[in-house]
């Protein structure tokens, strides 16, 4: 337990060392300001689809309310220390209200049902032009720096991870782990199942709401294509299982591999990253279902099979 | 539309019947089959209608082969596992699309593409009767294959009860491999019934492969019969629906329609009648 | 005669067509071991089933120390003191024994313990009775089949259980197994817990149970001391019926 909170005591002082130590480099710090805000976005997606095996392919729904909810209040004279929590707030709202009927679904009924929701969401974000301005989307006049930026969205990764951290050991992640694994054998050992995914949903879809809140006030300007989009409900996926589904670091991990390959490709061509994460994909899901930190275990158990040099009689 | 929806959705109902595993990927297969026909028609001429005798058999090959390589590998994981599998194979699929095609839309321009008839005073797009058509056809072809012939028979054994199928002497790991070519197979000679009356890009596919599980769902996952009276239902919702809202909500409409009826009729009208008047 | 701690009243299950469990009356005294018997497909699982809230009855109703509880969800059953084995395992593959049983600890019974501490207290103890207190930290996969039988009962008991319906805990076991299992069974009797078991052994039945009710395609055929029940002419010919098909 000391361990890993001294590791990510050092790494937290490290990253907010670096505005300060580079304070030019601005390629550097949107690096990693998106890394951050992945980072955030694929913990919460891991919290349901991760912890509790409920996997969802329409969770952009949840980045998409957080990030219209922001941008129509403070386009209204809305504080932003106002703002940002009643974005949470209601894309949380939102998840309650289609988690309820969507929970009496299992395993990839589920799933598919999610898929149905998110593009219905865009659709009405699409349709509904006096809210949302249709597909022309809305803009905000005014950023505030990028370096406020980073430190929020660091403040959001570490406020997930840390969450996440958390769960893994409180009796709720014991809760999640049995509806994982048996959502049968849990129910009949005493855990209400269906508010045990309701409540990670709910979790994973108030922070999803607070980085719709920091996405909009990064790029100032959203359309339902960028964050109701389905590409995003899909980074959402990828990012977790690349890393390592259902694990607290695998989705950090598997955040920074995607912002790599993404900026990587972003310069050539168009769709060549999304083709390499299909191929990443099925190859993690036929070779390695644990992802990197899968493949991490398999190479130090490997190593220590090995005996010491010289060792040998 | 009926005859289209029920085609692009058999492929679906027939991998989930014998192999218990949503094809994620229906809609990568249903965009290649329309591409593939474009590219034959563009670069060598080939009619649109001719199409389906080349993708047909080289479906089936990719499907099987799929199988033998990769989705065998997942049969015994969580259900999860696959669905994410082919969520990956998806993903390829579109974005080899749009590297090879790019995103532009593509149609296919023919004097049959833009024939009518004139039947007792109603214009009728001829290919949309074709396509019908074809939707029943292959319905019919579908179920005397499944009910006549050995293999047929093999197929339906294995989606009942793959152990006692295995009993009774069924080369299990075989029918599975050939259910999925023939189930991919649909997909791309649905995909190539799409292109005829839509015009398409490699996203094409996302929202009609929703509507497929859904009608496959409204049918009960494993019915063939059931999908075809999934397709009609879904289609006549729509047509319902169109009169009282703008058509940009068109899509919604099924993607409601699959949401309630996933969570209300979990076992599809198939089922649920089956349960009804059983009870 | 005083009210039975957990009674069930014209239960009833259909599936479709076909009634799993047709009107079947059954009263479970406090303290004692019942055995539930009767052929394959007699609807003895289903009884079960119906009895943790796992399914819902098409007809009739279940009490539990004077309270109805039909209806509700298989949890808020656990929780009010009803625990239920599965026939085939299901334990939860990736977690270690000790976890698995923790679950049960953390959940099963309210007030629920206050830390992980208090449910690993529980969860330990709960092993130790099922004599696997040595393996709690091996992951759950790499028990053999007797060991996951004797998990399923730990996680069970760490629920804290009045009545414990255990669903042939038995079969598949070889000798020294059952033998173990079976002292065990008796060791949660003599602890207090009250126990109804599903089961194909009949020696093992006649051994340990002090009534024993048969199901036959549904229905209650007999009810008795194990000794009438098992020399009744039908039972008889039920069983002999079956193993003539099989």
């Amino acid at each position: 337990m000391g361990k890993p909170v001294a590791y990510a005591v050092v790494a937290i002082v490290a990253l907010s060392a670096v505005p300060f130590v580079a304070p030019r480099s601005e390629y550097a710090i949107e690096v990693l300001f998106l890394i951050f805000l992945y980072g955030a976005m694929a913990t919460a997606w891991n919290l349901l689809g991760g912890f509790a095996g409920q996997v969802s392919f329409g969770h952009a729904a949840f980045l998409g309310i957080g990030a219209y909810a922001t941008t129509i209040m403070i386009a209204n004279g809305v504080s932003l220390w106002v703002a940002v929590p009643v974005s949470a707030l209601l894309a949380g709202l939102y998840s309650l209200v289609i988690g309820i009927p969507a929970f009496r679904l299992r395993g990839p009924y589920f799933s598919i049902a999610t898929i149905g929701i998110g593009e219905a969401t865009r659709l009405i974000a699409l349709n509904w032009t006096s809210l949302t301005g249709g597909a022309s989307g809305l803009t905000l006049a005014g950023a505030p720096p990028l370096v406020q930026q980073y430190f929020a969205a660091l403040a959001l990764l570490v406020a997930a991870v840390g969450l996440a951290a958390w769960i893994r050991s409180s009796r709720f992640g014991y809760a999640l782990a049995a509806v994982r694994q048996d959502t049968d054998a849990a129910e009949t050992l005493g855990v209400a199942t269906t508010v045990t995914k309701t409540q990670a949903l709910f979790l994973s879809a108030c922070i999803l709401g607070v980085a719709g809140s920091v996405y909009a006030l990064h790029y100032l300007f959203i359309s339902p294509d960028s964050v109701f989009g389905f590409s995003t409900s899909i980074s959402l996926v990828i990012m977790p299982i690349i890393g390592g589904l259902g694990t607290v670091t695998g989705p950090l991990i598997g955040a920074v591999v995607y912002t790599f390959i993404r900026e990587q490709f972003a310069a050539t061509l168009a769709n060549v990253d999304l083709l390499a994460f299909g191929v990443l994909l099925i190859a993690i899901v036929v070779f390695e279902p644990r992802g990197i930190l899968g493949i991490a275990d398999r190479v130090r158990g490997m190593r220590r099979a090995r005996p010491p040099a010289g060792a040998d009689a | 539309m009926a005859g289209l929806y029920a085609a692009m959705s058999y492929g679906l109902a027939l991998i989930y019947g014998v192999l218990k595993i949503i094809n994620l990927a229906n809609a990568g297969f249903l965009m290649l089959g329309a591409y593939v026909t474009w590219w034959l028609f563009t670069s060598y001429h080939i009619h649109p209608l001719l199409a389906p005798l080349l993708i047909v058999p080289a479906f089936f090959l990719f499907g099987w082969a799929l199988e033998r390589t990769l989705v065998r590998r997942v049969l015994s994981a969580e259900p999860i596992i696959s669905l994410l599998l082919l969520f990956g194979v998806w993903l390829v699929l579109q974005n080899l699309a749009y590297v090879i095609w790019t995103g532009d839309t593509r149609s296919i321009e023919t004097p049959f593409v833009e024939a009518t008839v004139n039947a007792g005073g109603l214009q009728l797009a001829v290919p949309r009767l074709y396509v019908f058509a074809m939707g029943a056809l292959v319905l019919i072809a579908l179920q005397l294959f499944l009910t006549r012939t050995y293999l047929g028979r093999a197929i339906r054994a294995t989606a009942q009860d793959r152990d006692a199928a295995r009993l009774v002497g069924v080369d299990v790991d075989r029918v599975m491999g050939i259910a999925f070519g023939i189930g991919i197979a649909l997909a791309g000679f649905g995909g190539s019934l799409l292109s005829l009356l839509f015009s398409f890009t490699p996203d094409f596919g996302r929202a009609l492969s929703l509507k497929s599980f859904c009608i496959v769902v409204l049918g009960g996952l494993d019915s063939i019969v059931g999908v075809a009276f999934g397709s009609l239902a879904l289609a006549l919702a729509e047509a319902f629906g169109v009169r009282y809202m703008p058509a940009s909500l068109q899509n919604l409409i099924s993607f409601v329609v699959l949401v309630v009826v996933l969570i209300a009729l979990p076992r599809g009208i198939v089922g649920t009648v089956r349960a009804l008047r059983r009870g | 005669m005083p009210d039975p701690l957990l009674e069930g009243r014209g239960l009833t299950k259909r599936f479709g067509g076909l009634v799993a469990v047709n009107a079947v009356d059954i009263a479970v005294e406090r303290g004692e071991i019942l055995g539930l018997i009767g052929p394959n497909g007699a609807g003895k699982s289903t009884l079960f089933r119906l009895i943790a809230g796992v399914m819902h009855p098409t007809a009739g109703s279940v009490r539990f120390a004077g309270r109805a509880i039909t209806g509700r969800s298989a949890h808020d059953v656990c929780v009010a003191g009803i625990a239920v084995t599965h026939q085939i395992v299901r334990p939860f593959r990736e977690m270690s024994v000790v976890d698995n049983v923790m679950i049960g600890a953390f959940f099963g019974h309210r007030p629920r313990p206050r830390g992980r501490a208090r449910a690993r207290a529980t969860a330990m103890e709960a092993l130790a009775v099922c004599d696997l207190a040595d393996r709690a930290a091996t992951p759950a996969r790499a028990l053999t089949l007797g060991g996951q039988k004797r998990l399923e009962i730990a996680r069970a008991l760490a629920t804290r259980p009045e009545v414990l319906l255990l669903d042939e805990v038995l079969a598949g076991l070889n000798p020294t197994e059952t033998d173990r299992t079976l002292d065990l069974v008796r060791a949660i009797r003599e602890r207090g817990t009250t126990i109804v078991m599903v089961e194909h052994n009949l020696r093992a039945v006649r051994g340990l149970c002090s009534r024993i009710v048969v199901l036959v395609e549904g229905r209650k055929i007999v009810e008795g001391d194990p000794q009438t029940v098992l020399t009744d002419e039908r039972v008889v010919s039920a069983y002999l019926g079956t193993s003539a098909h099989a």
